[in-house]
């Protein structure tokens, strides 16, 4: 864990809030803490007080469990994707950088034309095709990061390739295998990290844009996107139907957002200054 | 010569990128479960009536013919015609091009005129790791999304009459003020992320840009902030700049699917989905691939510019 000394406080207070949010879903799913989520507690669309800390739904649902299950779906919809993004990223851009040829020039050009497509409507196109609910949406988030993280791999990979000690551990009879796993792979991990960081609050975000829009986790399934969709009908009458996951999810995208800022500047250091 | 070359070998690459996003966005859209037919006729259809319909749009033919046939189409510059209102696509996009336009120009301008300055003077006030203030700042513009903002921006401005109107758009020909009073809203809405995203951007590549040795002789020479910034500092940070500017762009021509669905703007983004939900295949092909072709072009611009702005780069970005 040597890693975390060097993080900055805001970074520090970043992972605090992400490690907090994570701790709040399992208190909720795991230990239950607020009540079942879909059961029927109170009056309708009531105000926050003492029996529900955040108010309950339009169908008298207390919304505290639903906020921590929400939290947990959309953190491991997120979480899950980014590992298959992660993998596949790397993977590919290893063999883009390191490989290259023509294999390289495939992998670009696939890369290339999933970027080209609008965030949001390949996200909507996915859902139409696989049918709205979690594994569209687990499928849009990996194919809304794959492309960026891909690029970055491949030039780091690149960069890694060209180097001396690669060309002297090939030249004293190393396989490629070797190199790869020995020189280039720890050599890309921390871009990897960094992308993979941002690449989560990408997933939050397209997790919450694609249900507020109706196509991603579906009623009474509850993620901060369909919360607050649902939020968005009762506005007038009952702003914290939104309010809280709207802060949750806003919390959290910031939290992961400093946090990968600080790991970018651990991991892949460049000297500032101030011009006075 | 070379220049030619360079084009040439762009255009080509652009042209492929967008035929395999044709090939892609057909594929998904005749994939989708529910036919045209089944979706326009509704569940008590016989399936005579749906056949008749399929054969009357051609959709009874095979997969890899009507691909050619629309991609034919599309090169005479014919994008086919919307099989639920039967006119033209290229009609209904010119009708609600209007909205998507002007939502793209303001975001871009904010981005322009408020993102880039505060970046640099958040970079060059920064120093050291520190500027904490600054980067939280940054961060917050990011982490807001569109549909918790812009929710937000409707619930304040429904609650309260601010004298500004949630929907009820109007053309800019018909009545500027009124055109005005109802995209301010959600252009703001839009602008907020423009403007974040960049200011992060120029940050970045303004502090990589003040570590360089010819910064430190000009300070050394005891030139003033403001004149290293514009001699030495914009041209160099200008890139990364550009690059965010443009996907920008791109992106909110694309189509702002969110704000428009939120403040009821007719605009090009809600079409194109709603199409998706109507089966009008016509409609999600031509308004897929037009983003995609502005994307790709615009892409390549940015590239050609960096030829011109970094001349170490050789004739236009010939670097790799």
């Amino acid at each position: 864990m040597t890693w975390i000394r060097g993080l900055d406080r805001l970074s520090l207070a970043g992972l605090a809030v992400l490690a907090l949010l994570v701790g709040a879903a399992l208190a909720g799913t795991l230990l239950g803490v607020g009540g079942a989520q879909d059961a029927i507690v109170g009056p309708r669309l009531a105000p926050p007080d003492g029996q529900w800390p955040l108010g309950t739904d339009q169908l008298g649902r207390s919304m505290l469990p639903r906020v921590l299950a929400g939290i947990g779906t959309t953190l491991l919809l997120s979480a899950v994707a980014v590992a298959v993004t992660a993998t596949a990223s790397t993977l590919l851009g290893l063999v883009a950088g390191y490989r290259g040829g023509w294999v390289g020039e495939v992998v670009l050009r696939g890369v290339d034309v999933l970027y080209a497509f609008p965030t949001i409507v390949l996200a909507i196109l996915v859902a139409a095709v696989l049918g709205p609910g979690r594994s569209a949406t687990l499928a849009s988030i990996v194919l809304v990061t794959v492309p960026l993280m891909t690029r970055l791999v491949k030039v780091a990979a690149e960069t890694v390739a060209r180097r001396d000690f690669v060309t002297s551990a090939l030249i004293s009879g190393a396989s490629h295998r070797y190199v790869l796993a020995r020189h280039v792979l720890p050599n890309v991990a921390g871009t990897v990290a960094v992308q993979g960081t941002y690449a989560l609050s990408v997933g939050i975000l397209v997790e919450g844009g694609l249900s507020f829009l109706g196509f991603g986790v579906q009623p009474p399934a509850s993620s901060l996107g369909a919360l607050i969709q649902q939020g968005g009908i009762y506005l007038l009458a009952a702003p914290w139907l939104l309010v809280w996951p709207g802060m949750v999810l806003v919390a959290a995208v910031l939290a992961i957002t400093v946090f990968g800022d600080g790991l970018r500047d651990r991991l892949e250091p460049r000297d500032s200054r101030a011009l006075k | 010569m070379r220049l030619i070359g360079w084009w040439a070998r762009r255009v080509a690459s652009a042209a492929a990128t967008l035929t395999l996003v044709s090939i892609l966005i057909f594929a998904a859209s005749r994939l989708m479960p529910g036919g045209f037919a089944e979706v326009v006729l509704g569940p008590f259809a016989t399936p005579e009536q749906q056949a008749e319909v399929s054969a009357r749009y051609g959709l009874d033919r095979g997969v890899v013919e009507q691909y050619g046939l629309w991609l034919a189409a599309v090169l005479r510059g014919d994008l086919g015609t919307s099989m639920i209102s039967g006119e033209p696509v290229t009609v209904e996009f010119l009708l609600r091009m209007p909205v998507t336009v002007e939502l793209t120009l303001l975001g871009v301008a904010a981005a322009a005129v408020i993102g880039v300055p505060l970046g640099i003077v958040t970079a060059v006030r920064a120093g050291g790791r520190g500027g904490a203030a600054g980067r939280l700042a940054g961060g917050i513009g990011v982490s807001v999304p569109e549909f918790v903002l812009g929710s937000l921006v409707v619930f304040v401005f429904s609650r309260f009459a601010l004298g500004l109107t949630i929907g009820g758009y109007r053309p800019l020909d018909e009545d500027v003020g009124a055109n005005l009073r109802s995209i301010v809203l959600p252009a703001a809405v839009l602008a907020f992320f423009a403007v974040a995203v960049t200011a992060r951007t120029t940050r970045d590549a303004v502090m990589g840009v003040l570590v360089e040795p010819y910064i430190t002789a000009a300070v050394a020479r005891g030139d003033s902030p403001f004149t290293i910034v514009v001699r030495h500092v914009l041209r160099n940070a200008a890139m990364p700049v550009l690059v965010v500017l443009t996907t920008i762009t791109a992106y909110l021509l694309g189509g702002a699917v969110i704000v428009e669905y939120l403040f009821n703007l007719p605009g090009v983004g809600s079409y194109v989905v709603a199409a998706v939900g109507r089966r009008d295949y016509a409609v999600v092909q031509a308004g897929v691939l037009l983003a995609a072709a502005v994307f790709v072009v615009l892409n390549m611009l940015v590239d050609a510019a960096t030829g011109v702005l970094d001349p170490r780069l050789g004739s236009a970005g010939e670097a790799r």
